[in-house]
C-alpha cells in the first residue's frame, strides 16, 4: 500500500539505494526511459491489432442477411491469366481425342446444339471449363468431364484449340464445314453487332466479341453454332445460365426480344462475325 | 523474462521489419489497400466477395430513411441496368468499375459520378420529383461508349417498396 504512494522518481532512488551496482546492470546504454519501452511496444501492438480488427468489422458489417450469390470462382488477375494461356498446345492435342466426338476433330462440332471450339480465346474455355468444374454452370455432360480434368489438362487443352484455324488454308487439306453467309443477314443482326442500340442501353456485341473489340473471358463468336448461340441467350434471359462476371450477359439478353436473339444467332451460325477481306473458302452460295 | 533478453528480441524484431520496408516497392499496394480500408477495392474480384457482390447491387434502405446504392460500371453497362430510388430523401451512390474509367452521368441533370477501377466513388444525389432518368456513360471507354447507357427511376417516397433487412430494390421490385 505504501509503496503505490511513491512517484516514480522515489521508486527508482529507493531502487538505487537497495542495490550499489545499479549504474553498472547496462540499462540506460541506449539512453531512453528502458523500463517503459516494453509498456509502449506492446501499446503499438495492441493499437495495430485493434485497428485491424475494426477495418474488417468495417468491411463485414456492410451486408447482412442472405449468402452471397457468386457467379463464378474465376477472378480475372494477372495470376489465373498466366495459369489458363500457359498450356501445351501438343499435349492438348492428345488430349482432345477425348472432345472430338461431340467437338469435332478439327474443333468444328457436327451437332448444332454443341459450340465449335476450334479458334476459341484460350481464356473463354478455360473459365466455362473453371466453371463447369465448381458447378457454376450447369451441364450433365460437361460437368463431369471438367471435373475429370486436371488444372494442367485444362490448360494444354485450352491451348490446343485456341491454336485451331478458323479459315480454310489452300496450303492444308482440313475440311471446313461449309458456311452459308448470306442466310444469317439480317438488318436486325447486322445493326446489333455493328452498332448496338443505345436507347435500350445495348452496346454492339462486336465490342467484346470481335472483331473490333475484345474483353478478358469473353468467347470470340468468329464461328459459332447458330442453335448453340441462341440456347445461351435464352439461357442467360431466363437466368438458368448465370456464370457471367458481373452479369453483361443476363442483362443484354434480357433486353433483347425473342426475335432479335433469332436473329443474332442466325448471324453468328453464318460465319459473318471474324470474316476477313477475301476469305476465298466461304463463298456465299448463290 | 530477463529485460536484456526482451530488448534483444525488440530490437531484432525492429531490424526485421527493415527488410520488408527496403522491398516497399513490392508490398505498397496491399499496404495502401489495407490502410485505405473499405474505399479500396480490386476491380477483378468484385464478384467473389465484399461490398460488390451480386446480391449487394441495387437500392439499399438505410435506418435514417435514406437509401444507399451501389452500381458497378463495367464496359459497356451499368450494373444494375435499372435503379429504382425514391423522390425526397437522401441517395448515397456507391459505384465503382470492373474495368475501365466511367462516369455515371444522368442526362438533365447536373450528376456525375466518376466510376474509377479500384475505388469506390461515393455520392450523394437528391431527387426532388418523380421522373425516369437515363444515366449515360459521360468518359470515353471503348468500343461500345456511345450505347452505354441505363435507367434511373425516382418513384414517389409511398410507392418505393418497403425492402426487408438484407434486400435490395430495383425495378423489378417496384
Amino acid at each position: 500500500m505504501s509503496s503505490s504512494l511513491l512517484s516514480a522518481q522515489e521508486k527508482e532512488a529507493a531502487v538505487r539505494r537497495n542495490n550499489p551496482e545499479w549504474h553498472l546492470r547496462g540499462d540506460n546504454r541506449l539512453g531512453f526511459r528502458s523500463r517503459r519501452l516494453p509498456g509502449l511496444a506492446a501499446g503499438i501492438l495492441v493499437a495495430i491489432l485493434l485497428a485491424a480488427v475494426a477495418s474488417t468489422t468495417l468491411l463485414g458489417s456492410v451486408r447482412a442477411g442472405s449468402p452471397d450469390h457468386v457467379p463464378s470462382n474465376v477472378a480475372w488477375t494477372a495470376a489465373t491469366v498466366a495459369e489458363a494461356s500457359g498450356g501445351n498446345a501438343f499435349r492438348g492435342l492428345l488430349l482432345a481425342r477425348r472432345c472430338e466426338h461431340c467437338h469435332g476433330s478439327e474443333g468444328f462440332s457436327p451437332v448444332g446444339s454443341t459450340p465449335n471450339l476450334a479458334g476459341m480465346d484460350k481464356l473463354a474455355i478455360w473459365k466455362q471449363l473453371e466453371d463447369f468444374r465448381d458447378g457454376k454452370r450447369s451441364s450433365p455432360v460437361m460437368v463431369p468431364i471438367a471435373q475429370s480434368l486436371s488444372p494442367r489438362d485444362v490448360a494444354d487443352l485450352v491451348a490446343y484449340y485456341a491454336a485451331l484455324p478458323i479459315y480454310p488454308d489452300p496450303q492444308d487439306n482440313r475440311v471446313f464445314p461449309e458456311q452459308n453467309a448470306q442466310a444469317g443477314h439480317s438488318p436486325i443482326a447486322f445493326r446489333l453487332v455493328a452498332f448496338g442500340e443505345g436507347s435500350r442501353g445495348i452496346p454492339p456485341c462486336q465490342a467484346c466479341h470481335g472483331p473490333v473489340g475484345y474483353k478478358v473471358g469473353a468467347p470470340s463468336l468468329a464461328t459459332q453454332n447458330a442453335d448453340y448461340v441462341l440456347n445461351q441467350l435464352d439461357a442467360f434471359a431466363d437466368g438458368s445460365r448465370a456464370n457471367d462476371i458481373n452479369q453483361p450477359m443476363r442483362t443484354i439478353a434480357a433486353l433483347l426480344s425473342e426475335n432479335e436473339r433469332e436473329a443474332l444467332a442466325a448471324y453468328y451460325g453464318a460465319g459473318l462475325g471474324l470474316q476477313p477481306v477475301g476469305a476465298s473458302g466461304i463463298a456465299p452460295k448463290q | 523474462m530477463n529485460w536484456r533478453k526482451a530488448k534483444l528480441i525488440i530490437l531484432t524484431v525492429l531490424i526485421l521489419c527493415l527488410i520488408p520496408a527496403t522491398r516497399y516497392y513490392q508490398i505498397d499496394q496491399p499496404v495502401m489497400r489495407w490502410l485505405q480500408g473499405p474505399n479500396r477495392v480490386n476491380p477483378a474480384d468484385l464478384h467473389l466477395a465484399g461490398e460488390f457482390v451480386e446480391n449487394n447491387l441495387g437500392t439499399q434502405q438505410d435506418p435514417d430513411g435514406s437509401v444507399t446504392v451501389r452500381l458497378i460500371a463495367q464496359q459497356y453497362l451499368f450494373v444494375p441496368h435499372c435503379v429504382l430510388v425514391p423522390a425526397g430523401v437522401p441517395v448515397h451512390v456507391r459505384i465503382t468499375s470492373a474495368d475501365a474509367v466511367h462516369t455515371f452521368a444522368l442526362l438533365g441533370t447536373q450528376y456525375a459520378v466518376k466510376a474509377l477501377p479500384g475505388t469506390i466513388t461515393e455520392a450523394e444525389l437528391r431527387f426532388a420529383d418523380a421522373g425516369d432518368y437515363t444515366a449515360s456513360c459521360a468518359e470515353f471507354c471503348g468500343a461500345g461508349h456511345f450505347e452505354m447507357r441505363s435507367e434511373l427511376k425516382v418513384v414517389p417516397r409511398e410507392q418505393f417498396p418497403a425492402l426487408g433487412p438484407g434486400k435490395r430494390g430495383g425495378c423489378a421490385t417496384q
